[in-house]
């Protein structure tokens, strides 16, 4: 997962520059001395970290910890913070601070079933988060104009640099049989990096489609995707005589730009 | 469904291991409950069981399922099945996997039929449960022209390349990307109606055509790879299925496991603790493939002609055509009991071989409600 350039190595997952003796990348984490994992069809798994492995932010830092759902310890220094959904802290110090950030649409989130409000927390301290299934940590380093989708429910942090916002999905059926419900959580780098940390259940793998380039997908697999690609649901009866059938729906997902999946999805009825 | 009223304690008629009134009708013996069971010696399974006048043969597979009700019938062999071939010594220079019996030559780090490594040797416990060699990640297997690899590890996908000649077939619910190359249709299966009351999916869907195509399922586990072998099958518990190749046939039969409970006053409930159907995969005229997913880790047991072995009915994964099956219910000692209720017990799957077993650890808690047993499919039973 590495790539010599002079006396640096680059990590293949995040492209961060690191010395030629560091065992995982200090931008995202990911092992240097593990081989990409790539299959046939061309999907990349997203590097399983380490336990315990350390990677930095800013001026904090955030280590990995375990292996079947693993927790994302945060040490934040006084000039940093992050953002959350409340329900995903494990722990925290006593003195770190916490606050609302500030959004809007409450109602449409409300409607939408997106959370209504996204916590913040501030340095100096410790903070930890995880999810409630089986999985892995994606981490995602934002350099300045990136910016990413990612499906409701699915990002566990982000730095206080990046911008946080939602974007209403195009299309009824899309939004009916996307299995995204109305909104994607959108976050951008405006200008400076940022670090994004997700949680995808079972395993995750990357793809990065071509300009024009596209890819059928059941709707509970989509993970994230850099919002330059399109997505759209294409829909299928699949008949079985007297009984009627059913309809198989999936989503068309268009580039150019990278795509997420996730292995252990909630399948959203398609009868 | 009307029933007689419990009688005394002391003057019921258990069927446990005895005959049925042989005084009453056909058809109308004495519900189950009752006293508790005869002098079963502690530590010995109650066997000699013989059927009451009137009562229905065990379901056969494939046949309509007996009414419940029906009493405590005797355990059936399996039917008359060819075994499935055990692991033969190979020839030389060829490679045997200890797993899937196949043989193969120059198999790189994984065994082309089923993905189980070679670098690593059977992991067998002391009571010689096998534990399933967990597939390398990104490891290929092979089925005709096409391959499948299985990537990841803790919700492993299994990545199928089809190179136009063959095809797979799978629950829709299982599917996770296709390209545009691959087309995907409805494969016509019989008894729908009755599949839909069983809850099984109702529709199994068939991918052919070239391209790539990927299947996961929704839990943590493993992906076993079963190659069939021409003459031979397995059963699988439903839902449990991944994919199979197009050359594997498919039906679906009674699993003949199911007990029936006193509800209310006078009604009775029937139970499946593993489901009303068992999937069936053959290979008729030429060798198939079937992916199944594991919740948790998987284990598989050898069985010898008639040795036999207490599994949970929901830990089952798959067992082969020549392992017979039936209820088994254990009474612990010292276990509270009155006229209402049988107390604590405990619930199996009592398999007898010849053949494989294969369990799952990450199951489903059977479902008891711990009632009157009103009958069952054929069962032995244990006192302690």
């Amino acid at each position: 997962m590495v790539e010599a350039v002079g006396q640096r190595v680059e990590c293949q997952w995040c492209h961060g520059q690191n010395t030629v003796d560091a065992q995982s990348c200090a931008t995202c984490g990911a092992p240097l001395d593990v081989r990409n994992l790539v299959s046939d069809s061309g999907w990349r798994e997203a590097p399983r970290l380490r336990d315990m492995t350390e990677f930095h932010f800013g001026s904090s830092a955030c280590q990995v910890e375990g292996e079947l759902v693993p927790v994302a310890e945060i040490t934040l220094s006084p000039q940093d913070g992050v953002f959350f959904e409340h329900h995903v802290m494990l722990w925290k110090d006593q003195t770190v601070p916490v606050g609302v950030m500030p959004l809007q649409g409450m109602m449409k989130r409300s409607f939408a079933g997106m959370p209504h409000i996204v916590t913040t927390a501030r340095g100096p301290g410790r903070i930890a988060f995880s999810r409630d299934a089986t999985g892995e940590l994606v981490v995602l380093p934002l350099h300045p104009s990136m910016e990413l989708d990612a499906r409701e429910h699915a990002f566990l942090l982000a730095s206080h640099t990046i911008q946080y916002s939602y974007t209403r999905i195009q299309g009824m059926r899309t939004a009916l049989f996307g299995g995204q419900g109305m909104f994607m959580d959108r976050f951008i780098a405006a200008g400076q990096p940022g670090l994004l940390i997700l949680h995808g259940y079972g395993n995750v793998f990357e793809r990065t489609l071509a300009a024009g380039q596209s890819i059928l997908l059941e709707p509970g697999a989509y993970l994230y995707k850099d919002s330059s690609v399109q997505m759209a649901v294409e829909s299928q009866k699949l008949t079985t005589g007297l009984f009627g059938g059913t309809g198989l729906h999936m989503v068309r997902m268009t580039g150019p730009g990278r795509l997420g999946i996730q292995s252990m999805y909630v399948h959203h009825a398609t009868e | 469904m009307a029933s007689n009223p419990p009688p005394p304690p002391g003057q019921g008629s258990p069927n446990w291991g005895s005959p049925a009134n042989p005084t009453q009708p056909p058809g109308q013996g004495a519900p189950n409950w009752g006293t508790p069971a005869g002098p079963t010696p502690p530590g010995q399974v109650n066997q000699g069981w013989s059927p009451p006048p009137g009562s229905q043969p065990p379901p056969q597979p494939g046949m309509p399922f007996a009414p419940p009700g029906m009493p405590l019938a005797p355990p059936q062999p399996a039917p008359s099945m060819a075994q499935p071939p055990a692991p033969s010594p190979a020839p030389a220079g060829s490679y045997t996997c200890a797993w899937c019996g196949m043989s193969s030559q120059n198999p790189g780090g994984s065994c082309p039929s089923c993905g189980a490594p070679v670098d690593i040797r059977a992991i067998q416990d002391t009571s010689g449960w096998t534990q399933l060699p967990a597939v390398k990640d990104m490891a290929r297997i092979q089925f005709g022209q096409s391959t499948c690899q299985i990537a990841g590890t803790v919700v492993p996908v299994a990545d199928v390349t089809l190179d136009g000649g063959e095809s797979v077939f799978f629950m829709h619910h299982t599917l996770l990307f296709r390209d545009d190359g691959v087309k995907v249709d409805t494969l016509k299966l019989r008894g729908g109606w009755s599949r839909m009351l069983a809850g099984m999916p109702l529709v199994m869907v068939q991918a052919s055509g070239k391209g790539h195509i990927a299947f996961s399922h929704d839990a943590a586990g493993e992906i076993v790879a079963l190659p069939i072998q021409v003459g031979s099958g397995v059963e699988v518990r439903e839902h449990t299925m991944l994919i199979a190749s197009g050359a594997t046939a498919y039906d679906w039969v009674m699993s003949g496991i199911y007990f029936t409970t006193l509800k209310g006053q006078n009604e009775q409930e029937t139970h499946y603790p593993m489901g009303q159907f068992l999937d069936r995969f053959t290979a008729p005229r030429s060798p198939g493939l079937v992916l199944l997913h594991a919740k948790g880790n998987a284990f598989v047991r050898r069985l010898g002609p008639g040795e036999t072995i207490l599994i949970k009915p929901t830990a089952l994964l798959y067992k082969d055509l020549s392992v017979s099956m039936h209820l088994h219910f254990e009474h612990p000692a010292g276990a509270y009991r009155s006229w209402r209720s049988w107390g604590n017990r405990y619930l199996w799957l009592r398999c007898i071989g010849p053949g494989r077993v294969a369990v799952e650890s990450a199951f489903v808690p059977v479902e008891d409600p711990g009632l009157d047993l009103m009958g069952s499919s054929p069962a032995t039973r244990q006192q302690w």
